[in-house]
């Protein structure tokens, strides 16, 4: 238990130290709900508890007007549906290229470090000096503004989070099962496709969650590769910018339905977090 | 051919990600080396040869240097904050608590949700005079507040830094948990039983245990946050006037807002280049963390 630990953190028995404590922690967590709670709240009010002073902090009459306003004629639907279809194919396509690419870096230390490193790097390339020319390359590919030209731009760009999470895994795995496995007369596929792969399972669930957040939440690819027809959920928010018309409603209706999917699926995966937020190079 | 498959297996294994990212990331990028030097624009047509005359419009243009000061400025401060803020929320979470699960889960939401919610969440929280910082603030200090929070310099800068804060304090807060919770027990009771200070304590042992992972989560952060964007996107749009351009903002609206694609990707280009070197060395230490 940590709390038997000495040193400063004894000084939870001092009671000016437990105060601040839970002052500092407190604190933040009501900078983290308000801003939240306001949007699902607006999303709930009528128009005319917008602008007011003070300010409504719940509604007499919620209503959920905005949100059939929202998906309908702000074509919210649409960038829902683009986001799931994007975002799930995505996350199969870069788990499985991902998983496989680790299990060789890990097992077979392919290319050095090198190609790990390299792999790597692309994590932290500005997405603009990246994003400019697969506008221009993707406008003569035909990939413009399409789901296909979408899924492999997202593949790419979660790359390096699944590689390097299932890479830090498989390097806690075992050997031994999987050379049981060729021992027995198994291929190399197979000993991974049927020993090694089923062994990661919680890790390439944890990744695959990961990089359906990534994809779900990105908003600068999708920015510039798409216009009318392939666009994500958070490119719809492009219509409310300044406000204009103080559609406030639906602009949280919008945020609530495309935020409460993702926060749920991340505390699903909190126990991993650590893990993909520094790619793997700590364990949490 | 099962046989050459299996003698080549590790190359089979990596070649679907190779190709990938090949093809999406080092050919456009070659590509992109040729279009810093033609003209690409879609309000002139052809591609003629122009030398460096895209990188000249890039550096001649007051505004890239604005917004390299800008980018730089906002990073060192949300970084800044949110370490502070992240060590300090560590902390105080270390040690068990009742109600410690549901807190932690609280304080991960902003990792997931999208920046450009993020952005418009905090426009429509700081928006002037109905929203409910100002109405907050007034009840606060006993009288009216009505700062115009994305239309002001230097309150604009500061909406900027809170969003920001918001979002990503969480992610230096969970790194720096996770190194504080692998501190071996032992330092801490030695230290007790040599009777030093709190403040010793942290500083003498706690500082230097945590030390690797702070500067893994710092260079972490910076950066991502030089890429500071969407936010801006929602929250500012770079006003007012262009006072928060951002370089990833300014590039944006050279290449697509004005078409001047050959000059954003020469400016893209530069900023690559600033970045490269940062980026070499860090993925560099990361690696040897990773062999340790």
């Amino acid at each position: 238990m940590a709390a038997s630990r000495g040193g400063w953190r004894s000084g939870r028995r001092n009671l000016g130290a437990g105060a601040a404590r839970f002052l500092v922690i407190g604190l933040f967590v009501i900078f983290v709900l308000a801003p939240l709670y306001w949007v699902v709240i607006t999303s709930i009010k009528p128009s005319s508890d917008y602008l007011t002073v003070p300010p409504v902090w719940f509604p007499a009459q919620p209503t959920i007007v905005h949100y059939t306003a929202a998906l309908f004629s702000y074509r919210g639907l649409q960038g829902l549906l683009n986001s799931l279809i994007v975002a799930s194919a995505s996350t199969v396509l870069s788990a499985a290229m991902g998983t496989m690419m680790a299990y060789s870096l890990a097992r077979f230390n392919t290319g050095g470090q090198h190609l790990a490193f390299w792999v790597l790097s692309q994590r932290f390339l500005p997405p603009v000096a990246i994003v400019l020319p697969l506008f221009l390359l993707f406008r003569g590919w035909g990939l413009y503004d399409t789901h296909f030209g979408l899924i492999v731009a997202y593949t790419f760009m979660t790359l390096p989070l699944s590689v390097w999470m299932m890479y830090a895994y498989f390097r806690q795995l075992p050997k031994s099962l999987e050379e049981a496995a060729l021992v027995d007369g198994l291929s190399r596929w197979q000993a991974f496709r049927m020993v090694a792969v089923p062994l990661a399972a919680p890790g390439i669930a944890a990744t695959a969650v990961f990089v359906f957040i990534a994809v779900w939440t990105e908003f600068f690819f999708a920015l510039i590769l798409t216009s009318r027809y392939a666009f994500t959920l958070p490119t719809v928010f492009r219509a409310f910018l300044g406000f204009q018309g103080a559609q406030y409603g639906e602009a949280c209706a919008l945020a609530t339905t495309s935020l409460v999917p993702s926060i749920i699926l991340g505390i699903l995966v909190q126990r991993h977090l650590v893990r993909g937020l520094t790619l793997g190079a700590l364990r949490g | 051919m099962s046989a050459w498959a299996e003698r080549h297996f590790k190359w089979l294994m990596v070649a679907p990600a190779v190709a990938l990212i090949l093809a999406l990331s080092i050919y456009p990028l070659l590509f992109s080396l040729w279009v810093n030097f033609v003209n690409y624009d879609f309000q002139i047509p052809g591609h003629a040869f122009v030398g460096l005359q895209n990188f000249a419009e890039v550096v001649n243009d007051p505004l890239w240097w604005s917004s390299l000061l800008v980018t730089v400025g906002l990073s060192l401060t949300v970084v800044t904050i949110e370490f502070i803020l992240g060590l300090a929320l560590a902390l105080a979470m270390v040690e068990m608590f009742r109600g410690r699960g549901i807190v932690m889960s609280i304080l991960i939401i902003p990792l997931f949700i999208s920046p450009v919610i993020v952005g418009q969440s905090w426009a429509l929280f700081l928006q002037r005079p109905f929203g409910p910082a100002d109405y907050l603030l007034s009840q606060l200090l006993g009288r009216a507040v009505t700062i115009s929070w994305v239309g002001e310099v230097p309150w604009v800068y500061f909406a900027i830094v809170i969003a920001d804060v918001w979002q990503w304090t969480p992610f230096m807060f969970v790194i720096l948990l996770a190194g504080l919770a692998a501190i071996p027990p032992h330092l801490y009771e030695a230290a007790e039983l040599d009777g030093v200070s709190h403040l010793q304590t942290f500083r003498y042992v706690t500082l230097p245990q945590l030390a690797p992972i702070i500067l893994l989560a710092i260079t972490f952060r910076l950066l991502d946050s030089v890429k500071l964007f969407d936010i801006i996107f929602m929250l500012t749009g770079g006003g007012p006037g262009t006072a928060t351009y951002t370089t990833s903002f300014y590039l944006y609206q050279i290449g697509f807002q004005q078409f001047h694609l050959s000059i954003a990707t020469a400016g893209s280009w530069l900023f690559l280049i600033l970045l490269a070197v940062v980026i070499m060395v860090v993925v560099r230490r990361l690696l040897r963390a990773e062999a340790a």
